[in-house]
């Protein structure tokens, strides 16, 4: 059976390449020192292949009776796509994909009930550019775009069934061997879009960062639900939906909170947690 | 609710289009009134639109994550921090409902 040698989940502010430079020196060094942290765990665990969970922005799924998941089976390829470019002061990049487990993934969640797609190409925007900037291009990746603010978005309860699926299928259906590493990426607070565009919650924030050290999924369902998130900033906190899958595909051991920083220049909520023991 | 939005809309479809389309997106103000006719946006949408009125796309139906990217296909991405023009724009056509972020920097210390 395959296994997992790496579960983290991280905000991934646009601001964080776009505009970093404009935060206070000491936010900086924060955000920077949590990033390159993830990225040591990352390349330190070896993964063969990176499955990662992010919110889809509005930019590849439908606007109307979006799925749940989409699973990408690309090759490759390109990001972040054009409109984008300016905005995460991103010049580009190229990494690979891993179509053959991709189809796997889409195959065997749909089976189990999952509202889930396929496809290929899809475009990239802050979700993974972020993310890639720190863990690095080389190793191939495997994208689940997740809807987290197309009402109605996945409840609590479905993004951990979903997490102990990505869990089984890694564990009993993927070729032996197969080193997987698992990222879920968005939020913290924050609301882009609305009167609260610049201000975010740090208060939820940290509840939040605690609620992943425990890692009680019934706890997580029961309190941190989608409309506890949305008071906390509508349109970005439900990206934490993806948290949730990282936590569940963990297997039920704690995290650890790598860095927290409330950046009002970032206009959100900044962090990581990482979980090290997968049952 | 949060992020309740009309997907019917014809902005909401102007925007999902423009920003996947590189032929498009950088000639967004040049063609503004080609592009909502193209796309069938009321009269109101289209009032909005000329006047870079976010607020009031977001009382028509557009999805509120497509408000600050609207401000920054006028104003341009690049450097997009909180005092740049396109957030300006997002503050003005928000106005007084605009809530800043409290400075409690002396609370808030980044934990490891």
């Amino acid at each position: 059976m395959a296994e997992f040698v790496s579960i983290m989940a991280m905000a991934h502010a646009p601001g964080v390449t776009g505009w970093l430079d404009s935060c206070p020196v000491s936010d900086q060094q924060a955000i920077q020192a949590g990033y390159e942290e993830l990225g040591q765990i990352m390349r330190a665990a070896k993964p063969d292949v990176i499955i990662g969970v992010g919110n889809d922005h509005l930019l590849n799924l439908p606007l109307k009776n979006p799925p749940n998941w989409r699973v990408d089976c690309a090759l490759d390829w390109t990001g972040p796509a054009e409109f984008f470019k300016a905005w995460l002061k991103q010049p580009g990049y190229q990494v690979r994909g891993r179509p053959e487990i991709a189809e796997i993934i889409a195959r065997e969640a749909r089976a189990a009930g999952h509202k889930i797609d396929r496809g290929d190409g899809l475009l990239f925007d802050d979700n993974w550019s972020v993310p890639l900037w720190y863990l690095g291009y080389d190793v191939p990746i495997l994208p689940i775009h997740m809807n987290c603010i197309n009402p109605p978005v996945p409840e609590p309860a479905d993004c951990i069934r979903f997490g102990r699926e990505l869990r089984r299928i890694v564990r009993d259906v993927l070729p032996a061997g197969l080193r997987v590493g698992l990222m879920g990426t968005g939020g913290l607070s924050h609301e882009p879009g609305g009167p609260r565009y610049f201000t975010m919650d740090s208060k939820f924030d940290r509840w939040f960062l605690e609620l992943m050290e425990e890692s009680d999924a019934d706890r997580v369902i029961r309190e941190a639900t989608v409309e506890r998130m949305n008071d906390a900033g509508g349109g970005g906190t439900t990206e934490l939906l993806a948290w949730m899958v990282a936590m569940a595909a963990a297997g039920g051991t704690g995290a650890r909170s790598v860095f927290y920083v409330a950046s009002a220049e970032m206009r959100c909520g900044i962090g990581a947690s990482v979980w090290s023991d997968f049952a | 609710m949060a992020n309740e939005f009309d997907p019917d809309l014809p902005s909401n479809r102007l925007i999902f289009d423009i920003r996947r389309d590189n032929d498009v997106w950088p000639h967004f103000k040049e063609r503004l009134e080609e592009l909502m006719e193209a796309y069938g946006l009321s009269p109101a949408e289209r009032e909005a639109f000329r006047a870079v009125d976010v607020r009031r796309l977001g009382e028509l139906g557009v999805h509120p994550y497509f408000l600050p990217q609207v401000t920054r296909l006028f104003h341009g991405a690049a450097g997009n921090t909180t005092k740049s023009a396109a957030a300006e724009a997002y503050r003005r056509s928000f106005g007084d409902q605009i809530v800043e972020h409290r400075d409690i920097s002396s609370e808030e210390k980044p934990h490891g």
